[in-house]
């Protein structure tokens, strides 16, 4: 493991900067390998905070700036940690008085986060969503792309359990 | 596979009429799961599984699976499609395991179409 | 030894064990152990019976009865039932398909039946990860045929002529555009396959790709053949990681086939091709964006010239085709660009794949030859609208396109029809909207989605799109000002020009086509507030109240019923409708049709709980209120526009007659609403009301003969004009002016007027009617007929989803024995002494849609028939009479012969004194609509002296505070709407009392506890 790499280790695990030599090393010198170098290395980092792009931009040999540029400009990636799973409360009109609200608290407590963080285990992203026009449905949370409809608080430790 | 030629293609294409025909002995009953986005999300997979698991617990080694992707009425999906030998093929809309479970048991192995669950029997046309 | 009398044998398959057979199992047992059954009856647990779906199911033997879908709860009654007392439980019972059901072909069904498959002609047939199926149906023989038998000039010759253009939505002729790619000069050329559909409710690319790759990679060889290219990308979303997956297996098995890579079939022919994921950005679908994506860097469109055909990708000539267009590449090699061009238009050849998705009811992939009108995409390959709901528009294009209306139902969908109507082609997503979407609201949805993708290269896209944005959701928050739509257009028209992309280009589109066609809802959020599809719910509190024509505050009332707080709730019924107990018996409830809860069951039954208040609650007690101004009000014609408008100017404190020809009150509620619907002393009591407040009413006073206009001047400042609509439209056909040929409102005024003589035979229809028409007058008057002894057809020149009579009045007259009869037009009456003997009719058949998006009848020829007839009552519609006015008071009459207004107040006449509304304004209209224009004519009379006195304008006293309480259960459970119950239809058939009972005060509360309560603000 080369000195440069200490930054990383801060973050990463060996295993995963190991992981990120060998990505960059096999598309190194192909042209236009900037975007699949980066959705690779999310993959296996699940984000790309400064650190790895300057990595990225050492190892492709491309200055800092193109590498941020196409970070920030495409939505599939990006630069702080997100949970394995996206969960998403509707705070839509209905939602919000058939208990949404109490739903975020619960979720916050259970997290331990507050809303647009991520668990400390990188498990769970928690957001919250306009209306998603399932209000008959209300309360709703979207899991990734599960829709999950009239959740009580009291089931909602019952609903994550599915998803590890 | 080995490189084709132009001759090869022809050969294929009659070795495969054969087989899609179910002329090819121990192959009884083709049943094709419709396994599009679509269908998977609403419960394909879960159709397949059952189905496999019956073929197994069965023996029913003359039932042949196969997947394809959309046949375009998303909104009836999961779609299953049993064709058994010398008759029309008959589409299922809407399957569910169960539903897989009881077409496998009363048309796959008895003959009894289900026709609650049928969309349609037969093929489109091609013009 | 032990005699056991029955066995229950119980399924244990897995089918039935995951659907709940051990729980049942488990209550089963103990049920039988409470009864101490355990010694004569065994429990015994089998295989599978096969009927996984109907599970858990259990036979009883020795009957061998089977029970199906059965739950825990279920126990403890069916051994009560069926082990005890050997009865058998009818709603578990098993029952054997009907065998005779007949089985449709694919070719039944309109959603297959009306498709032409050429891009898909795979689907559904092949494996798609397996090259064999596909080489077995044709695949890559078009590819072997371009490899070896054609130049690459043939190939560019034969796409040309084919016809195809491109699919991605522009349109440029494919072989026009591998034709200058042919020609540029290059030792490395690339073909590119765009695959990143980013359109909401577009899955068309997906879904080809998904079905069918190999026709994809098959046309990009073609291509490559054509251009002179040995390597290309297909550019796909990372959001199809199915496609993905297919692709590959694809590529991976036809390079192992030689059918892609080095010396393709042997021919000396290379090409290779890779896979390059999208990182999702929408912008990157426009070409110069998605070759700069490649390129691995941010994807930003390039100015054009030089075109890609130049200098694409890495600066070298490229092509880039959409995934329909590649797919179809191979066929037209393989069957002749003349076969491909058979079908279409003049100038849009082939077919086009559509993603037909939104308020449809099948949703799914389609396709048809370019051409296929829309109202058959929509309504039969789409199977209409769920739920009995009215189209509004199709949305094509996404984001870069636009709404097609309801008029346009028979246009031919193609290039050129569309753009003329304001869309675009797009890749192809079709979103059908039903009447519950807001233009302005869709407008400013989409823009919101540009906005966001918007690169950001240029300043027109990325500023204008924002302010937009601004302008479009200010509008939908009820912040619009004027102004706002011609600040809109202008804008449109600059981003449309000066935008770099297409992106930015077709980024207006959306606001420039729904304010072509919904323009007038745009001016109704921006000026009344109001949104008619209930949407911009900013606007409101709720979605109901918002839609009923006084807003009625709807979740008030309902809340207090559920808080067992009847009176209140007649309170706040009184507060805007003076004839509650009307509106809850024959109101049409628009704001039934908007109620949230409709959207998870059956909307709240909103005119039943209005009517229930009104059967259970105290009246509360009205007053005179004294007369405080100076300003005398006449009313001619004392119906629901008249009486509201005399009630709320006498509660302003002017003094108000009101005049009526006939000799009771109530327009159309006591002359055209039979009593079954709507008793005579309900309506009498709200009228009497009123009467209360000091109004008086003159029976048996026509206007302009009992008391001429010079006198009603003289004596009153200001005339309300509500004569309503009560003539019958005339059939126009021969033998109209026979006797017993009766108008359909003509026939229940002399009903009315004349009961007992109806009632004891002295006058009589005979014994067989028809009533021609397809409205509520016509189930009126057929339903009378019937109640007095004929026997009654009803025929209607459409379907029967197409009679705009209430449903549930349909449904009584038939269930009363009326026979409908459809198609059928009536084209001349023969009668013998002057009295009618029969009818001659036409059947009809139905042709092209109309502006109200129904089908269009059409006679057929030659289906003449004639019925033998009694009489015959023609009600196809009414308009006002308007023979009792003084033409020289230059109050305006349009062509529809109704009182134009409009005039200064919004039913303000063009003589300042007059002022008009309800039917005689409108034409036949609602009771609730009339109930409106009675408010407004009271606010625009009141506000016309007060101007003219050069007073303040009139402030509403405040209304009697009443708290409304806010009980929300925690948990919504699905449950229809509580039916009404009714007398029975063998009864009603000779009675004229009141056929719907009302509910009963347990069941109000429970639909009352239905109410999602959307007006609770948090």
């Amino acid at each position: 493991m080369k000195a440069e790499d200490t930054e990383l280790l801060k973050e990463f695990t060996p295993d995963q900067v190991k992981k990120l030599n060998e990505i960059i090393k096999k598309h190194k010198g192909k042209p236009g390998s900037l975007i699949p170098v980066l959705e690779e290395a999310q993959v296996c980092l699940e984000y790309l905070p400064v650190s790895v792009q300057k990595k990225i931009a050492a190892g492709l040999n491309l200055p800092l700036s193109r590498v941020y540029g196409v970070v920030t400009f495409y939505s599939f990636f990006t630069m702080t940690p997100r949970g394995k799973h996206t969960v998403r409360v509707c705070l839509g009109t209905a939602c919000y008085v058939r208990g949404g609200k109490a739903l975020t608290e619960t979720l916050q407590k259970e997290f331990g986060v507050k809303e647009g963080e991520t668990t400390p285990d990188r498990m769970f992203t928690l957001e919250s969503v306009r209306c998603l026009g399932a209000c008959g449905l209300g309360p709703v949370v979207v899991i990734d792309e599960d829709v999950h409809g009239r959740v009580k608080p009291a089931k909602i430790r019952e609903i994550l359990a599915q998803y590890n | 596979m080995a490189k084709l030629t132009i001759d090869d293609l022809k050969k294929i294409k009659e070795k495969v009429h054969k087989e899609m025909s179910l002329r090819d002995g121990d192959r009884r009953v083709k049943v094709t799961v419709h396994m599009g986005t679509c269908g998977i999300a609403s419960g394909a997979k879960e159709v397949m599984d059952s189905l496999l698991q019956e073929i197994e617990a069965a023996g029913a080694n003359d039932v042949f699976v196969t997947t394809s992707g959309c046949m375009g009425l998303c909104s009836r999906e999961p779609l299953v499609t049993v064709e058994i030998i010398n008759q029309e093929p008959i589409k299922y809309e809407y399957m569910n395991p169960n539903k897989m479970r009881q077409v496998f048991k009363r048309h796959i192995l008895q003959g009894e179409i289900q026709t609650p669950f049928v969309l349609a029997k037969g093929s489109e046309v091609i013009k | 030894m032990k005699v056991l009398r029955a066995h229950l044998l119980i399924c244990g398959g897995t089918g039935c064990q995951a659907s709940g057979s051990p729980a049942v199992k488990k209550a089963l047992l103990e049920a039988l152990d409470k009864k101490k059954l355990t010694e004569e009856i065994k429990v015994v647990e089998t295989g599978c019976n096969g009927f996984c779906a109907l599970g858990p199911i259990m036979v009883v033997y020795p009957e061998g009865v089977i029970y199906i879908n059965l739950k825990a709860d279920d126990m403890p009654e069916l051994v009560e039932e069926h082990l005890i007392k050997g009865r058998i439980v009818q709603r578990l019972l098993y029952r054997e398909p009907t065998t005779d059901q007949i089985i449709p072909t694919m070719q039944d069904i309109p959603f297959f039946a009306h498709q032409e498959l050429r891009v898909l002609k795979n689907r559904g047939l092949i494996d798609p990860e397996k090259i064999e199926e596909y080489i077995a149906r044709d695949g890559y023989a078009g590819m072997a045929k371009a490899l070896t038998e054609m130049t690459p000039e043939q190939i560019v010759q034969e796409v040309l002529d084919s016809g195809l253009r491109g699919r991605g939505g522009a349109g440029f002729p494919t072989g026009l555009k591998w034709k200058f790619a042919s020609q540029s000069k290059s030792d490395v050329k690339y073909v590119l396959c765009n695959a990143d559909e980013g359109d909401p409710g577009a899955f068309m690319d997906r879904s080809v790709l998904e079905a069918d790759p190999h026709a994809v990679l098959e046309g990009m060889v073609i291509a490559a053949k054509a251009i002179g290219s040995s390597s290309g990308y297909i550019y796909c979303r990372a959001e199809y990681p199915l496609a993905i997956h297919r692709l590959n297996v694809a590529i991976d098995q036809a390079k192992q086939a030689g059918l892609l890579g080095k010396d393709i079939l042997g021919t000396g022919f290379n090409f290779d091709l890779e896979i390059y994921q999208g990182a999702g950005a929408f912008v990157c679908g426009e070409e110069t964006a998605l070759m700069t994506s490649i390129e691995g860097k941010r994807g930003m469109p390039r100015p054009r010239p030089p075109f890609p055909a130049v200098a694409g990708l890495w600066q070298k000539p490229s092509i880039l085709n959409n995934v329909e267009t590649l797919a179809n590449v191979g066929q037209i090699i393989l069957r002749g660009s003349k076969w491909y061009s058979s079908v279409g238009t003049e100038k849009s050849k082939g077919t086009k794949v559509f993603a037909l998705t939104g308020d449809v009811n099948n949703v799914g992939l389609v396709e048809v030859p370019m051409g296929t009108k829309l109202g058959t995409i929509v309504y039969d390959i789409g199977g209409g609208i769920p739920k009995g709901k009215k189209f509004k528009a199709a949305q094509l294009g996404g984001p870069s396109g636009g709404m097609i209306p309801i008029q346009h139902l028979n246009a031919p969908v193609d290039y050129e029809k569309v753009m003329e109507l304001g869309a675009i082609m797009g890749s192809g997503g079709l979103i059908v909207m039903n009447e519950d979407k807001c233009a302005v609201d869709m407008a400013r949805f989409f823009m919101d989605f540009c906005q966001d993708e918007s690169c950001g290269k240029c300043t027109p896209c990325r500023e204008g799109t924002k302010r937009m944005l601004e302008i479009l959701t200010n509008i939908t928050k009820g912040q619009g000002k004027e102004g706002d739509i011609e600040l809109l257009e202008e804008m449109a028209g600059v981003i449309k020009n000066a935008a770099l992309c297409g992106l930015g280009q077709t980024a207006p589109n959306p606001v420039l086509s729904t304010l072509r066609y919904f323009r007038k809802e745009y001016e109704d959020h921006i000026r009344n507030h109001r949104c008619s599809a209930a949407v911009c719910s900013a606007m409101f509190k709720s979605p109901c109240q918002h839609t009923c024509p006084i807003e009625m505050d709807i979740p008030a009332y309902i809340a207090l019923i559920r808080a067992g707080r009847f009176e209140d709730a007649y309170k706040i019924l009184l507060q805007t409708n003076p004839f509650p107990s009307v509106c809850g018996r024959v109101c049409d409830h628009k704001c039934q049709t908007k109620c949230r809860r409709g959207n998870m069951d059956e909307p709240i039954a909103i005119k039943f709980l209005k009517r229930f208040i009104t059967d259970n609650a105290p009246r509360p007690k009205i007053g005179p209120v004294e007369v405080s101004r100076k300003e005398k009000i006449a009313v001619i014609g004392a119906g629901p526009a008249g009486l509201t408008a005399a009630r709320d100017l006498a509660q302003r404190g002017y003094k108000v007659t009101v005049f009526e020809e006939l000799p009771k009150a109530g327009g159309m509620l006591a002359w055209g609403i039979p009593s079954y619907r709507l008793p005579r002393n309900i309506l009498e009591g709200e009228i009497d009301d009123v009467r209360a407040l000091g109004v008086e009413i003159k029976l048996n006073t026509r206007v302009g003969k009992d008391i001429t206009f010079a006198k009603l001047e003289k004596e009153f400042d200001y005339v309300y004009l509500a004569t309503g609509a009560h003539k019958s439209q005339k059939m126009g056909v021969p033998g109209e002016d026979l006797k017993n040929v009766f108008g359909g409102v003509e026939f229940l005024r002399d009903f009315n007027a004349d009961e007992e003589k109806w009632m004891k035979g002295k006058k009589s229809l005979g014994k067989k009617v028809v009533v021609i028409g397809g409205g509520n007058s016509a189930i009126d008057a057929a339903r009378v007929a019937l109640r007095l002894g004929s026997e009654v057809t009803i025929l209607y020149r459409r379907l029967k989803q197409d009679m705009p009579a209430a449903e549930e009045e349909i449904k009584a007259a038939e269930e009363e024995g009326i026979k409908i009869d459809l198609l059928v037009a009536p084209l001349k009456i023969d009668g013998t002494k002057g009295k009618v003997s029969s009818i001659t009719c036409q059947r009809m058949k139905l042709g092209d849609f109309d502006n109200s998006g129904r089908k269009r009848p059409v006679a057929v020829e030659g289906s003449e028939f004639t019925l033998d007839v009694d009489a015959v009552i023609a009600a196809i519609g009414q308009v006002p009479d308007m023979s009792f006015l003084d033409a020289k008071k230059g109050v305006g009459v349009n062509k529809w012969d109704c009182f134009e207004v409009g005039k200064v107040y919004k039913s303000g006449t063009a003589n300042p004194r007059y002022f008009a509304g309800g039917d005689a304004a409108t034409g036949p209209d609602t009771v609730i609509a009339a109930i409106g224009a009675g408010h407004q004519a009271a606010d625009d009379i009141d506000a016309a002296i007060r101007q003219a006195n050069g007073e303040p304008a009139y402030e509403k006293p405040a209304k009697e505070k009443i708290d409304v309480p806010l009980e929300i259960d925690e948990e919504t459970v699905e449950a229809p709407q509580m039916a009404m119950p009714e007398m029975h239809h063998d009864a009603r058939k000779t009675s004229f009392v009141e056929v719907e009972l009302g509910f009963k005060p347990e069941d109000a509360i429970k639909e009352a506890c239905r109410c999602l309560r959307c007006d609770a603000s948090v």
